[in-house]
């Protein structure tokens, strides 16, 4: 077969190749065929599990690597550092070699060791400043209450004296008494000064209370100023609180409790000289600690922005190298022979790409053992590989999100790069509308580049169709001008055909009918503006829009059939011709074929001149059914027998339809059978060659040169997998489904697009309710408050323009426009049984990861 | 103003253009999606035009209205 180029029309040719790399250049070489991104690879290793395959350590190493960079990232977020992205339109990541993979591992190891030291002392400083700080609000608060306290050592003496004297009273009226040096520990008084949340001091001095059944004193101070804790960075209000008890051992309790209920003790001296020197070198120690924190935060800090600098490309590259051995992964890998296997899919026409890609890493490496590239003849079937381009990538995707189409067959989006915008636009049709869509559009492609990288996903939705937006406007133009509406409104662009004439008695008032010129004349391009405003509209346009709607389906349908007829011939099918396609057709069009012909025919004959009635179309096609040979008006001469025929023929081709096919592929396999020719692999095994393992089959047979001719002949693989036994009640299941289903689609798919009728309509008459609910009624107003009305009534209908006849009116039509492709055109010739081609190919892999996004611009 | 045989003018004329879509294509990969998609651009606005003015050719009923001016009646519109 001579080869054949890619095209829209089909999906690629693809070819399965067989790789045989040598194991040093492994890397390189799918590293390399990663940038060219043409091959899908097979897995080889089925039945191994993940962590016996054989790169396993350096995939384990690289997570390693790629959570320490991530480590840095949280570490940044934390730092509040901007990262700076990566554009990978700009630059270009070349692809890096083992030992700059290992540096860079080892870079990060170190660089993760470093920040995670200075992160563990820089939390070690802040929490050292954290307890310095508190003691410092201790020493001060508890300081002050010591000079208060100290005056009324006497009392309070007084006080244990006498039993009745009640204790510590009135301490605040001996603030300045001289002799504030006299100590309580003459008393046996001692006390705990510590910090404790302010939340717990109720229960704290509840609790205190309870157990030491009253024989305490406390005093506690608010500290005005949040706390931070270091641990989680969050702000906490505490107290500074001292009490006082008699003996060692309720003071130990009380301690043990303080502790138990979080609070922080701390060492206060009750000598008013030791404490100023303790409050001197604990403001010492916090200026030191201060000093050092700041040192290591900014540290810190340099060493996160360096990274910064470089973090996304090194992400980008580890991600990379981590997809490249997951790939190799999926050889299998000859100890013996240190030789790499792979088998690939990959287009035909790129063949030749691949193999100088593959030679050209085979000499960069100076290997003297050259790689081989052996295409494989396979019963597999291939993946379905469409080639897009920015204008068709839109199509595509709608087709794609119905179906994979078969593997070779028409490609859907082909016709749908104009039937899906003309269809949306019989439905949109409306001059100003289309305008306001086509500036959408065409700005979104002018300023293509800087858009794309708007992350707001409904933006970022619409911005990926804005061809299928461009097509759908400009058909909309012309569907607009087709209407003669802009805006609901009409453009008197030609004469009228219509003229009013003046009635003898007219006043004003009174209804007049337009008379048709007499010369033949017509309005030339689009609907008459007389039309416009009238009173019967709706009842002309109505009956133009149905009629239209059903000759647009036919056409799409018939169309779309056509394609049925392609693929049959393409897949070398001629059963497909004449047991689906021709009966099938000659159904279609003596049904519905007819009618358009009908709805023709009965445009083009003048009834008023010719003196006859003319006949109810839908009433026609009923009574087809219901008496045939029987009329009840006549269209033309003959009529009933056609009509008879074209009955008789549909309804002959229905037993054509159910049975020829299933019929002649029985006969078909039965005669091969009566000449001895069997099903490959359905009796005996050609090849012992066991699916998967044929590759390791292949090396282990020593005598096999890896010649290509050889390589060719010898495989069939995968044989009893996809081989189907000749089952004639499937097929004939199958059929009868299939006639069901055709014979019944023709009518309902028929009436579905009456559809384009209704939306029209619909949006003809929501743009004319607008429109006179808004601005119409302002413009008839004079003076100052037109004016006001005006503005306000513009803006107003402006936006309901946009929002509701332009954005949802056109989402819908879109959405109807989009089943009319995907039913009613797809279901006539579309198999939609493939698979996707997905090739190994390092763009895809960046742009679909969730993790990368954050680092690429 | 166009009489009943300006179809067959359309028709002459979306031919043309049909043909010249055909011819002049631009080469390559994606000359059959230029074709198909001009050719079918061209046949289906064709078709719709062919439906509105085949409509108006010869109507069954006529536009009627009651909220016309006196100035209005009598001339050609």
């Amino acid at each position: 077969m001579a080869p054949r180029k890619d095209t829209p029309f089909r999906s690629a040719d693809m070819s399965m190749v067989q790789l045989y790399v040598s194991n040093e250049i492994g890397r390189e070489v799918v590293t390399a065929l990663g940038e060219l991104g043409l091959c899908q690879f097979r897995d080889l290793n089925e039945d191994v599990s993940a962590f016996q395959r054989t790169f396993t350590q350096e995939i384990r190493r690289l997570d390693n690597v790629e959570r320490q960079l991530r480590y840095f990232y949280t570490q940044m977020e934390k730092a509040g550092i901007t990262l700076r992205k990566l554009d990978l339109d700009a630059e270009k990541l070349a692809s890096p070699s083992t030992s700059e993979i290992d540096e860079l591992a080892e870079r990060s190891q170190k660089l993760e060791q470093r920040i995670s030291a200075l992160n563990d002392s820089y939390e070690t400083l802040k929490k050292r400043e954290g307890d310095l700080t508190e003691w410092r609000w201790v020493l001060r608060e508890a300081g002050s209450f010591f000079d208060r306290a100290h005056g009324n050592v006497d009392e309070i003496r007084a006080s244990t004296d006498n039993d009745d004297a009640p204790l510590l009273s009135d301490m605040e009226q001996h603030n300045t008494a001289p002799d504030v040096e006299r100590s309580f520990s003459g008393m046996n008084i001692g006390f705990v000064a510590g910090v404790i949340n302010r939340d717990r001091v109720a229960a704290f001095e509840r609790i205190l209370w309870r157990t030491l059944r009253g024989n305490l004193y406390m005093n506690q101070s608010e500290i005005p100023e949040p706390l931070i804790d270091p641990t989680n960075n969050e702000a906490i209000q505490k107290n500074v609180f001292v009490i006082f008890a008699h003996g060692k051992e309720i003071l130990n309790k009380i301690r043990k409790i303080s502790e138990s209920m979080g609070a922080d003790v701390y060492n206060v001296d009750e000598n008013s000289e030791l404490r100023r020197d303790q409050i001197h070198e604990v403001n010492n120690r916090l200026e030191d600690v201060q000093n050092v924190l700041r040192n290591t935060q900014a540290t810190l800090e340099a060493e996160l922005n360096q990274i910064s600098q470089s973090l996304a490309p090194w992400t980008v590259l580890i991600a990379k190298e981590k997809a490249v051995y997951s790939t190799l992964n999926l050889f299998s890998y000859d100890s013996a022979r240190r030789t790499l296997i792979a088998e690939a899919w990959c287009p035909t026409n790129d063949m030749p790409l691949i193999r100088s890609t593959l030679q050209d890493v085979t000499n960069r490496a100076g290997l003297s053992v050259t790689s081989i590239v052996n295409e494989i003849r396979t019963n597999k079937k291939p993946p379905t590989y469409l080639k897009t381009n920015k204008f068709t990538e839109g199509f595509q995707t709608i087709v794609n999100a119905y179906g994979t189409a078969t593997y070779q067959e028409v490609n859907p989006a082909l016709p749908v790069i104009v039937t899906f915008p003309f269809l949306f636009a019989v439905m949109f049709g409306d001059l100003g509308h289309a305008f306001i869509m086509l500036a959408a559009a065409l700005a979104m492609i002018y300023w293509e580049k800087s858009l794309k990288k708007v992350s707001f996903e409904l933006f970022a939705m619409i911005f990926y169709g804005r061809y299928i937006a461009l097509v759908m406007a400009v058909f909309s133009v012309f569907t607009g001008l087709m209407y003669n509406d802009v805006f609901s409104k009409s453009m008197t662009l030609w004469d009228s055909a219509w003229e009013y004439e003046r009635p003898d008695n007219w006043k004003q008032g009174d209804t007049v009918t337009a008379v048709l010129n007499s010369n033949g004349n017509r309005y030339p391009f689009g609907l008459d503006w007389a039309w416009h405003g009238t009173e019967n509209n709706l009842l002309f346009t109505n009956s133009y829009k149905m009629k239209m709607s059903i000759i647009l389906g036919w056409a799409h349908m018939t169309y779309s059939l056509c394609f049925a007829y392609i693929n049959a011939r393409h897949f070398k099918k001629p059963i497909d011709i004449w047991g689906n396609f021709i009966p099938g057709m000659i159904f279609f069009q003596s049904i519905f074929g007819y009618l358009v012909v009908c709805i023709i025919y009965k445009w083009s004959v003048d009834w008023p001149a010719v003196g006859r009635n003319p006949p109810g179309l839908l009433n026609m096609l009923i009574y087809m059914f219901l008496q045939p040979g029987k009329l009840d008006e006549r269209l033309y001469a003959g009529q009933e027998y056609v009509q008879t025929i074209l009955l008789l023929l549909a309804f002959a081709q229905v037993p054509i339809l159910l049975f020829l096919k299933p019929f002649y592929l029985r006969w078909e396999n039965s005669h091969a059978r009566a000449r001895g020719y069997r099903g490959i692999g359905e009796t005996s095994r050609v090849s012992a060659l066991d699916g998967d393992d044929e590759s390791e089959a292949l090396v282990g047979g020593h005598g096999n040169s890896f010649d290509e001719d050889e390589g060719v002949a010898m495989i069939s693989q995968n044989i009893d997998e996809e081989h189907e036994e000749f089952e004639f009640s499937e097929v004939m299941i199958h059929q009868i489904i299939h006639t069901i289903e055709f014979c019944l689609n023709c009518v309902s798919h028929t009436a579905s697009y009456l559809r384009l009728w209704a939306l029209s309509l619909a949006h003809q008459q929501l743009s004319v309710v607008l429109w006179d609910m808004t601005i119409g009624p302002c413009l008839t107003r004079p003076g100052l408050l037109g004016v006001i009305m005006i503005v306000i009534g513009f803006y107003l209908w402006f936006f309901l323009t946009i929002a509701i006849l332009v954005c949802m009116e056109g989402t819908s039509a879109m959405l109807h426009s989009l089943r009319l492709a995907w039913v009613e055109s797809f279901s006539k010739f579309a198999e939609f049984a493939g698979w996707p081609f997905a090739p190994f190919a390092f763009n895809t892999l960046i742009e679909e990861s969730e993790e990368l996004k954050n680092y690429l611009e | 103003m166009a009489q009943g045989y300006s179809i067959f003018i359309g028709l002459v004329v979306i031919a043309a253009l049909s043909a010249a879509a055909w011819f002049m294509s631009p080469k390559g990969e994606n000359q059959v999606l230029w074709r198909s998609s001009l050719i079918l651009a061209i046949v289906s606005c064709y078709l719709m035009w062919l439906i509105t003015f085949l409509a108006q050719l010869h109507p069954l009923i006529a536009p009627k209205r009651s909220d016309l001016r006196e100035e209005f009646l009598g001339h050609t519109i």
